[in-house]
């Protein structure tokens, strides 16, 4: 029964991460005449090091993570909360607030491009005629990263809501009605008892739009090309430039290799959080037990 | 077994279909390929196809060759870098995918020096008496040369040009500016955000859409990206001035324009709500179909202006048709693209290769513009954006150059010189 996994997880999983750890080692240019390899050491990580346009890059990966995941994170607890009765009117609105999530991303980047657009664009001419946002929020280097963060949020808050009010709706009703007993207020409530009850499925939610957030192209390559300057320009994006644009394999290996990193630091430390509130809620459980 | 013997084993099986499938590649095009009817019965020609204009009149011109000929030729139209990335993957691959390419003007040293598609000079030069090279402009053979090598074959020639808005200028009692002080001077006098009207639009967003409209107003002021040699000039005084003007066009630009790319400059002139635009002659005649313009009647077209004293030269550029090498049909694609090069004008591709087409009197009169579209071809340059293998990475590191300095945190000379650091290495 082992030997179809470790299969399946060598050709989907192991082989090709050796495989990009092994070229990002090496000279390696599809579209040089020769195609040869040539081994060059870290020379690759150090170039990343050194090239103004990757450190830029993964600075914007992270300001771009933590705005769109916290932004997601706070308008998905707030929409879960409130659609967590079991009403039809919820049920109605929580399959229509789900729709976002069916678009393919490039298409939903495509479409807000042209909303956006400040000369004839559907929310570009209010906001350029009602505030003065003359250029349009793409074109701005002050604001191209907030639209693409708005953007991500439109697509995929509903999954966060989604994971969350699952979660809600399977807490246990007991505490819930002994706080109403007692006369806590419902902002207490949510706050002292669902939230932390809650905590194992925010982590999870959480480590899901992490890992997706650091893998952003499609909204960058729809909306704003990286830009402007290198504003937007985020490390998939440049990911992609050089491998698929450039097919300068050995050094898109590397960067690819420096985004694995980076997820897995994060991925670890949520893990490491889930791991806490799962033996806390072992613990919490048995001193109820013992009690 | 072990696992990485059981993958070892699948990768060499893998190895050898591949071998096995290569062994079976024809040689290039015999003398008897003539496009003789049903001769290709069976075969299928898959076609890569960037999204101009021509590219639906390629599909739909398809069923008519195989009517002719017997072949099916499929023709997939893709994104410019789509077909950028699909085509090279298929390249150096050589899983041979597509048996025939569009070949930008300036992808031709990269597919030259790489080899990836068939040279055609030895059929051009056989087939001759049907392809009348002589009535085909000069400038055309740019769409594929490189180096004594032809990789494409002239398909889509684009002159540019500078349309304006006729109904603007004579309500302002202009004329249309043959110099590039009066084409700034004609942008600012006809600019009124009040009304939400602007002199000019052109390409800003970062990428090849500004890179590319620089590169055009650049050639135009005398600017060039490389020195006699071949070598990287990119923060020369002229570049600088240049990037400089081509800067200032933009106070006469819509707000957005920093933002655009080629779909939404041609919107902002299509809506009336820019007067003056440069671009590429195939789009011309979509100025005049109500379903996509509301300045249908008012558009004016005349070659595009340069700095005074300058001498006449107009940017050229467009596609090619490539065979790929590794194709098993090559006979069939050489067909194909001589029997195109023959339909094409008429069936409405709005793209030219031939003097006989564009002196065609019956065309001159539905199309008066074309009398400008041959001025500039026979003054064409076609290397302003230089064919050479390193032309994509220098696109990319001048696409953010010039967004930088349209958006004000960098000056021209700080991007051009960070620039000129990065581009130099690139050359021997």
């Amino acid at each position: 029964m082992v030997a179809p996994i470790a299969v399946y997880a060598i050709a989907i999983s192991f082989y090709p991460i050796i495989y990009s750890l092994a070229i990002s080692f090496f000279r390696y240019r599809l579209t040089d005449p020769s195609q040869t390899r040539s081994f060059i050491g870290l020379d690759n990580y150090v170039r990343a090091i050194n090239d103004e346009g990757a450190r830029t890059a993964v600075i914007n990966t992270l300001v771009f993570v933590v705005g769109a995941v916290a932004l997601e994170f706070a308008l998905g607890l707030g929409l879960a909360l409130l659609l967590w009765r079991d009403t039809r009117l919820n049920k109605i609105a929580a399959a229509l607030l789900l729709i976002p999530i069916s678009l393919t991303p490039l298409v939903s980047g495509l479409v807000w491009r042209a909303m956006l657009n400040a000369d004839f664009g559907s929310i570009g001419w209010y906001l350029a005629n009602f505030l003065g946002q003359r250029e349009g929020l793409t074109a701005q280097s002050t604001t191209a990263m907030l639209a693409v963060i708005i953007v991500d949020a439109w697509q995929w808050t509903p999954l966060v809501m989604l994971v969350l009010l699952a979660g809600l709706k399977s807490l246990p009703v007991e505490p819930f009605e002994a706080a109403q007993v007692d006369g806590a207020g419902r902002w207490a409530t949510v706050r002292h008892l669902a939230v932390p009850m809650l905590a194992p499925t925010i982590v999870l939610a959480l480590l899901i739009r992490t890992m997706d957030a650091f893998k952003l192209f499609d909204v960058v390559f729809a909306m704003t090309q990286g830009g402007p300057g290198l504003t937007t320009t985020v490390l998939n994006f440049d990911v992609y430039k050089q491998g698929l644009v450039f097919f300068d394999m050995g050094y898109a290996a590397a960067l690819s290799n420096i985004l694995l990193v980076m997820i897995g630091i994060f991925a670890v430390i949520y893990i490491g959080v889930a791991g806490r509130q799962r033996r806390e809620g072992l613990r919490v459980a048995a001193v109820r037990a013992r009690a | 077994m072990n696992p990485s013997s059981r993958v070892t084993g699948l990768l060499a099986t893998l190895a050898l279909i591949t071998t096995a499938c290569a062994a079976g590649v024809s040689p290039s095009p015999s003398a008897s390929a003539s496009a003789s009817a049903q001769r290709f019965d069976g075969v299928t020609l898959n076609l890569a196809a960037e999204s101009d204009q021509y590219a639906a009149v390629l599909k739909k011109l398809a069923p008519e060759f195989q009517a002719a000929t017997g072949a099916q030729v499929v023709v997939d139209i893709l994104g410019y870098p789509e077909e950028y990335s699909k085509i090279t993957a298929d390249f150096v691959g050589h899983t041979a995918n597509y048996d025939l390419v569009t070949v930008d003007i300036v992808w031709s040293g990269e597919f030259a020096m790489n080899g990836y598609t068939v040279d055609l000079k030895p059929l051009i030069q056989r087939d001759a008496g049907e392809i009348d090279s002589s009535d085909i402009y000069d400038v055309m053979w740019k769409l594929g040369e490189w180096q004594g090598k032809q990789v494409a074959f002239p398909m889509a020639g684009y002159a540019n040009l500078l349309n304006y808005n006729k109904k603007a200028f004579d309500s302002a009692g202009l004329k249309p500016p043959t110099t590039m002080d009066e084409l700034l001077a004609d942008a600012k006098k006809l600019t009124d955000p009040s009304k939400n009207q602007y002199g000019i639009t052109i390409n800003g967003q970062k990428g090849p859409a500004g890179a590319q409209d620089f590169f055009v107003y650049n050639n135009q002021l005398g600017g060039h990206l490389l020195d006699a040699n071949g070598k990287p000039t990119i923060n020369s005084d002229a570049n600088i001035a240049n990037l400089n003007f081509f800067a200032s066009l933009f106070k006469y630009a819509p707000p957005g324009a920093v933002d655009y790319d080629w779909g939404a400059r041609e919107t902002a002139f299509k809506n009336g709500i820019a007067l003056m635009q440069e671009g590429w002659s195939v789009a011309r005649s979509g100025y005049e179909d109500p379903s996509q313009s509301k300045i249908v009647g008012q558009v004016g077209t005349v070659v595009a202006p340069i700095a005074s004293g300058m001498a006449p030269t107009h940017g050229f550029g467009g596609w090619g048709i490539g065979i790929n090498k590794d194709s098993k049909n090559q006979d069939a694609a050489w067909a194909f693209i001589k029997w195109i090069q023959k339909e094409w004008v008429l069936a409405g591709s709005g793209s030219y290769i031939r003097k006989s087409t564009l002196s065609d009197p019956d065309l001159l009169a539905k199309f008066p513009f074309q009398t400008f579209i041959a001025d500039s071809f026979e003054k064409g340059d076609g290397d302003f954006r230089p064919r050479i293998p390193q032309y994509s990475k220098i696109q990319d590191i001048m696409g953010t150059a010039v967004n930088e300095v349209l958006h004000g945190t960098k000056t021209a000379k700080e991007v051009l010189d960070a620039a000129q650091a990065q581009i130099a290495p690139l050359f021997p």
